[in-house]
């Protein structure tokens, strides 16, 4: 949809958020300066640890079950594998329908379709066709995907010739590699076919361009070369005849730009010709240098965290990576090896996924079609918050970066939406002071400044949250001050939204979050639900260090710090036991509902901490809601509960989450699919790919090894039997500047090496003992001698 | 032909519906000696026939191959296009039977026509040279000649009762049907023949020699009954079978005798005493826009046939109807699902005929069926296989053959590629295995344990796998023995077929029977035999040590008299194992015992 002419009043409004916001990020498909070429030849792997694999292709009509993702942080695929018909469908994480979206329905609410809010969209279909290469033709198939190096490799036999096939998405070229090599004499006749998926008519066979409605231009491009045989355009395709190799090389992107005021669009750029650019300049350099330029870049962030939970049989080894997670799930016996690949397969999404373009959405980076549920969009209400917590957690901070300047981006035209719309009278939720300040979201946003479905007040709260657990990992000033102006936003949003209260039967005066759903079910509208309380509160709290460590805003900090002192925490309900979702003794909504939102000072928060220094009262209330919520709900909803269960300590209960996020999803079932992908089942029988649980699983597995706060370490705070045996991680890090390496034997830690990469002063406990430990940044030390 | 309930085309309700007057006709052939020269050696199915048939493409409504209304392909210049291009494409490789189906005898409105002794007579427009000239034609290229009847008198072959049966004295139609004019066949379209008068076989006798004087060599007796999706007395056909048999051996002719169409595998001994061959299951054609589909009805078979299986051999054998992959786009198959096609029909030993436009063969159906390493498993002296293993997506089935190797196949039903893997131990032996690829014509080399391939959706292999290994030690436990523990409904019952003589029975709703003390020396997972009895195809979940379960069906034994034996894979422990037979909410068959290789 073309953005449709506004009013002065709000035209006017919207240009002074615009202004007040500078650029936030670099353009997501842009020239890129010529990479280094490293020497060292790549070493493929064998540790089951580190390498998945499969003995069958994906089916074309089941690639988001079955095809191999793979990435470059802004350009994905989905590699299908097929001996006689190699196919990618390519996605760029900037493909978007839709537009600014900037009118509300009659409810007042905005709309939510793939025309107005937009969708994330697949980019191009690519396909490589060998005719003579029938799957029933060919013997000895396999396929490998080496997390350590990022690469897929499919090899099989025909007519005594073996067969190899090589693909990789290479950040420093900006393309996807596919390198087609045998060994036996034979030669490779077939052709290839770039696409769209849009209709897009014109273009040739080595590249094409269009743009949406919206304005959003994008474009791919392809090209081939060969080894003997020859290499010819013909008609819409590239035909290739008797090349003893081949070598395809794609890219693609659009002209989204991540600056409100240039209304998300680079007007300059030409995707389809950036694209033909990029493909011919590393079309010139032969593919086994694009592979090591490749999997240098890759390795500098997969390689800063290692970790082994145990040593899995040879039985386990033996079999492929489906056949493991079935006989996983079937006999119930734990698999180190699988599962800590499980956790390193999250970490190869991240990497793969969230580099220097927009964020992870519902979909990752990966789409098997045009119109993914919920547009593929950015939920905040839980699912871009879990895509994100595993990021520092495992090491990959830079991938972090892409959600900040994501936040940052949108800040200006968010901030611009709620001055004008967010307290229409037809919003059921618009502030009942009449004021209106600062900033929020609608549980749906897309990235061209826009909001769908459902406005949700505290979703500015949780995204501030979650930028600043970056900062309590990292340490970074600099990402400090890019996101204080958010912070700050979001608590003008609060200081206009709360609502004075005198508590029932008490003289007792409270503020209150204004009327609001808890997500996502219980009633509409309900004054002081717990997921605002405890998420505002927590808001404050940060924002008061904020401004002390920056210097400044000395007085707003100490006002947002007097409202945080007035602020209503939930109560625990006499009649249930459990921590009130809403101001209510009573339940509202579903005891076993996915969402744990009145758990949130549970985790991702630090309010309720089984330590002693939270009231019995409130953790035992905690842990009975968390434990009427059941222990088998979809991928995302049991991570999030295993999170909690590692904050509870309570080891076995988390482990049991997480291995029922490995069983193997069957007939659209929750579960894991073949390509490890988490299974969401939308309907029964139709299960759909949601990333969220990818990475909020292996979040409960760190979380589960190491707790931790700024000023204190907890190791193995709720290391199950299945992993006690021995184990180690490496580069794992810590909130307050820490980063630990840790081994353990039969449940306990045997060496513990804790480095500051920033972090000064932090006691480190295990059991009974603690330690305090003082560094300069830079420097390490190794502790011994905990005992529980 | 497929039973009225698919049956959406008008022309089939015409043949059900339409009473006609009698066609008043003369009798075109005469009395005449019929011993040719040419006519092959007599003698029963020794193996599987190999041929083409009218009908695939008759029944399509593929673009051009039907032009003058439904089931117009078939005539005499079309027949004759068919016979030259199996002479001159597929004879060398054994295909010999050119077979005409249904509406020889009607014209394009599907209005048949009789002579006056009640028989069917060839429609001039389709057939101008009449019948025999066609046969002539096919026996002139080396071939065979094959027509077609529905079993009973048809309707509009009554004429009110009174038209005389050629060669018996005093008879007319009115003594060889009932007095009720109770009616028979897949379509009820004719009068049940009563074979208490000796008029009616005199009818059956003047078919027959009609035939043998045309010439022909096979005759398909179609809607036959119990079967053709009707079962009760007046679908009782065994005795218009038993007359076929009877009149054909009077004529001194050979004429193979095939019965169609769905047959009741409870009178399995029927057909095989009075045929030589019978159609196990419904059309495999789809009556849509190509010839088959997979799901309508080619994959059906997987599930039907084995209980069949262990009726087939020389002399009769199971006919899995047209093996229509010589055309992609007219099969409506891909190529992996056109090779999984005949891979069936080449191991399960159906007669190997096609449907196809042999005028139109692509290079990939004429590499099917001309495939000689595959033909030669079809027409050698191994018996059919069977499943090995249960019927999951995923399966195996196999043939042990006089030589000491194995024909096995890989199968992947699931919509989406997927590997599957065939253990040594599932055929009876351990160690290693050469494999040979037939489809590929290709030596795989020598495979430890198992091999694994890659397969893709509604894909299959087809191996002979040599043994270099030994003879698979097994340890075997009574479902009946005192030490297992039976839950729910189940209980121990007689049953002679069973080894010690009894199984346990009544697994349902909850049921279950767990071996208890299953013990192998090492850890790993076995494929265990599972000797059952199943009349229809049913589910078990197995598990291991109160472990996670597998559900698995295993295909139907035919009856509930009759041990089948499968592998499932279950992993044990080394030491005492317990082994649960669960139904769950459904059925699951009786367990007569299972039988745990000593290695895994």
């Amino acid at each position: 949809m073309n953005p449709r002419p506004t009013d002065p009043d709000r035209r006017t409004l919207i240009a002074a958020g615009l202004t007040a916001a500078a650029l936030a990020g670099l353009p997501a498909f842009t020239a890129s300066a010529a990479p280094r070429r490293p020497l060292d030849v790549p070493q493929p792997t064998e540790d089951s640890r580190h390498l998945l694999w499969w003995q069958a292709p994906a089916d074309d009509h089941s690639m988001i079950e079955q095809g191999l993702p793979v990435g470059n942080g802004r350009l994905g695929a989905l590699a299908g594998n097929d001996p006689g018909r190699e196919l990618l469908l390519i996605t760029d994480a900037t493909l978007w329908t839709g537009g600014l979206n900037d009118e509300l329905d009659d409810d007042g609410q905005f709309p939510y379709g793939r025309a107005d809010f937009g969708s994330f969209t697949l980019l191009a279909r690519l396909t490589v066709d060998l005719p003579d290469h029938d799957l029933s033709a060919v013997h000895g198939y396999r396929r490998t995907l080496d997390l350590s190096q990022a690469l897929l490799t499919t090899t099989y036999v025909r007519a005594g010739v073996t067969y190899r096939r090589q693909i990789f998405a290479s950040r420093p070229d900006d393309v996807i590699v596919l390198h087609f090599t045998q060994s036996g004499g034979g030669r490779y006749t077939g052709s290839v076919t770039l696409g769209g998926t849009h209709g897009e008519t014109g273009g040739g066979a080595e590249s094409f361009g269009a743009s949406f409605p919206g304005g959003l231009r994008y474009g791919a491009a392809v090209t081939a070369h060969g080894t003997g045989g020859r290499v010819r355009v013909n008609g819409a395709r590239i035909d290739f005849s008797g090349c003893g190799d081949l070598t395809v090389v794609v890219s693609g992107g659009t002209n989204y730009a991540p600056d409100a005021r240039a209304e998300y669009r680079d007007p300059s750029l030409d995707p389809e010709k950036l694209a033909r650019t990029k493909v011919r300049a590393a079309a010139a350099h032969p593919a086994a240098t694009l592979l090591r330029t490749h999997v240098a870049d890759y390795r500098a962030l997969y390689g800063r965290l290692d970790l082994s939970l145990g040593t899995s049989t040879p039985g386990q080894r033996a079999l492929d990576t489906w056949e493991r997670l079935t006989a996983r799930a079937r006999d119930r016996t734990p698999d180190p090896e699988l599962e800590a690949a499980y956790l390193q397969f999250g970490r190869y999404l991240m990497i793969s996924g969230s580099r220097g373009s927009l964020p992870l959405n519902l979909q990752g980076l990966w789409l098997d079609g045009n119109d993914p549920d919920w547009m593929g969009d950015y939920h905040t209400d839980i699912n871009l918050q879990m895509n994100y917590w595993m990021a520092d957690r495992t090491g990959l901070s830079p991938c972090f970066d892409a959600l900040t300047d994501y936040c940052l981006a949108q800040l200006p035209s968010w901030t611009a939406l709620t001055r004008s719309l967010f307290n229409d009278p037809r919003n059921r939720y618009r502030n009942s002071t009449g004021k209106n300040a600062g900033w929020t979201v609608a549980i749906s946003t897309n990235p061209h400044g826009g909001m769908g479905w459902w406005w949700h007040p505290a979703g500015n709260a949780w995204l501030a949250g979650t930028l600043w657990e970056h900062y309590e990992f990292t340490g970074s000033r600099t990402h400090l001050e890019k996101i204080y102006p958010l912070l700050k936003g979001a608590c003008e949003f609060w200081e206009a939204r709360l609502l004075p209260m005198t508590l029932p039967g008490s003289e007792r005066q409270v503020l209150v979050a204004d009327s609001d759903w808890s997500p996502e079910h219980g009633p509409l509208d309900a004054r002081g639900i717990t997921y605002a309380q405890e998420l505002v509160w927590e808001l404050f709290g940060h924002y008061r260090t904020a401004a002390g460590e920056l210097g400044k805003d000395a007085a707003y900090a100490d006002t947002v710090a007097g409202l945080r002192e007035r602020l209503y925490l939930p109560q625990v309900s006499p009649k249930t036991g459990w921590l009130e979702e809403w101001m209510s003794p009573d339940n509202l909504g579903e005891s076993t509902h996915r969402h744990l939102s009145p758990l949130v000072g549970l985790f991702p928060g630090d309010r309720i901490r089984p330590d002693g220094s939270t009231p019995r009262e409130t953790v035992d209330g905690a842990t009975a809601l968390l434990t009427a919520r059941g222990m088998d709900s979809f991928g995302w909803a049991n991570a999030w509960r295993a999170l909690c269960w590692a904050r509870l300590k309570h080891a076995e209960n988390a482990y049991e989450l997480v291995t029922t996020n490995l069983r193997p999803s069957t007939g659209g079932g929750n579960g894991t699919a073949f390509n490890l992908f988490d299974i969401y089942e939308v309907e029964q029988g139709r299960g759909i790919f949601q990333i969220d649980a990818n990475f909020g699983t292996p979040a409960a597995m760190t979380e589960m090894l190491l707790y931790s706060r700024p000023g204190h370490i907890e190791l193995l705070p709720a290391l199950p039997a299945a992993w006690a045996a021995s184990g180690h991680v490496t580069g794992l890090p810590a909130r307050g500047g820490f980063v630990v390496d840790l081994r353990w034997r039969e449940g306990a830690p045997t060496s513990v090496r804790v480095r500051s990469v920033g972090g000064r002063t932090t006691t480190v406990a295990y059991g009974g003992t603690s330690r305090t430990v003082d560094l300069r940044p830079g420097r390490s030390v190794t502790l011994k001698g905990f005992t529980r | 032909m497929r039973s009225p309930s698919h049956f959406v085309l008008p022309a089939r309700a015409l043949r059900a519906a339409v009473v006609l007057a009698l066609a008043v006709g003369t009798a075109t052939v005469a009395p005449a000696a019929h011993a040719e020269s040419t006519a092959p050696a007599p003698g029963p199915a020794g193996k599987p026939y190999m041929g083409w048939s009218s009908w695939s493409m008759q029944s399509s409504k593929y673009p051009g191959l039907n032009p003058d209304g439904d089931y117009s392909y078939l005539t005499e210049a079309n027949v004759l296009k068919q016979t030259d291009a199996l002479a001159a494409k597929l004879r060398k490789y054994g295909y010999e039977y050119v077979n005409i189906d249904a509406g020889w005898w009607r014209d394009k409105a599907w209005k048949p026509q009789f002579d006056r002794y009640a028989r069917q007579k060839a429609d001039p427009q389709r057939f101008p040279r009449g019948m025999k000239a066609v046969a002539d034609h096919v026996h002139a290229k080396g071939l065979k000649a094959g027509i077609y009847l529905p079993v009973g008198l048809e309707k509009e072959a009554y004429a009110d009762g009174k038209a005389p049966i050629w060669n018996a004295e005093g008879c007319t139609t009115a003594d060889i049907v009932h007095d009720d004019l109770r009616t028979t066949n897949g379509w009820d379209s004719a009068y049940k023949i009563d074979f208490s008068d000796p008029c009616a076989q005199k009818y059956i006798d003047s078919q027959a020699r009609m035939f043998a004087d045309w010439g022909y060599d096979f005759l398909k007796l179609d809607g036959v009954g119990p079967g053709s999706f009707k079962s009760g007395e007046n679908y009782d056909n065994v005795a218009d079978v038993a007359a076929w048999q009877k009149a054909i051996a009077a004529t001194g002719r050979p004429i193979h005798l095939e019965v169609s169409w769905s047959l009741d595998i409870g009178h399995a001994a029927d057909w095989k005493k009075y045929s030589d061959g019978w159609r196990i299951d419904t059309d495999v054609e789809c009556y849509c826009n190509t010839l088959v589909s997979w799901e309508n009805s080619v994959d059906d078979r997987f599930d039907d046939l084995p209980a069949w299986t262990r009726h087939a051999g020389p002399g009769g054998w199971n006919d899995l109807d047209s093996l229509d992959v010589g055309n992609g786009a007219m099969d409506g198959l891909t190529r992996a699902e056109r090779q999984t096609y005949a891979t069936l029909w080449a191991i399960a030993k159906s007669p190997l005929y096609t449907g196809d436009d042999l005028t139109r063969l692509d290079s990939y159906g004429l590499s099917l069926l001309t495939n000689r390493e595959v033909i030669a498993v079809n027409q050698g002296a191994a018996p059919p296989a069977h499943p090995v293993t249960a019927s999951d997506p995923q399966r195996v089935w196999a043939a042990e053959n006089p030589d000491g190797t194995y024909t096995v196949a890989l199968f992947n039903l699931a919509d989406a590629p997927a590997s599957v893997s065939a253990d040594w131990t599932t055929l009876g032996f351990t160690g290693k295995a050469a494999v040979r690829d037939l489809w590929n014509h290709e030596n795989l080399g020598t495979h430890k344990n198992r091999i694994t391939q890659a397969l893709p959706a509604h894909g299959s292999r087809l191996f002979t796998v040599t043994p270099r290994g030994s003879a698979l030690a097994r340890t075997g436990y009574e479902a009946e023995a005192p030490a297992n523990t039976l839950g729910g409904s189940a209980s121990v019952a007689d049953c002679s077929a069973c080894s010690g003589d009894r199984k346990v029975g009544n697994l349902y709703l909850g049921g279950e029977l767990t071996f208890t003390d299953v013990v192998v020396d090492r850890p790993g997972t076995y494929q265990i035999e599972v000797a059952y009895l199943s009349g229809d195809a049913r589910t078990a979940a197995v598990s291991a040590n109160g472990g996670g379960a597998t559900r698995h069906t295993f295909p139907a034994t035919g009856d509930w008299g009759t041990v089948a034996r499968v592998h499932v894979p279950v992993t044990l422990k080394a030491g005492a194992n317990t082994i649960t037979f669960d139904s769950g909410s459904g059925y699951a068959p009786d367990i007569d015992r299972i039988d745990v290789p000593k290695t895994s």
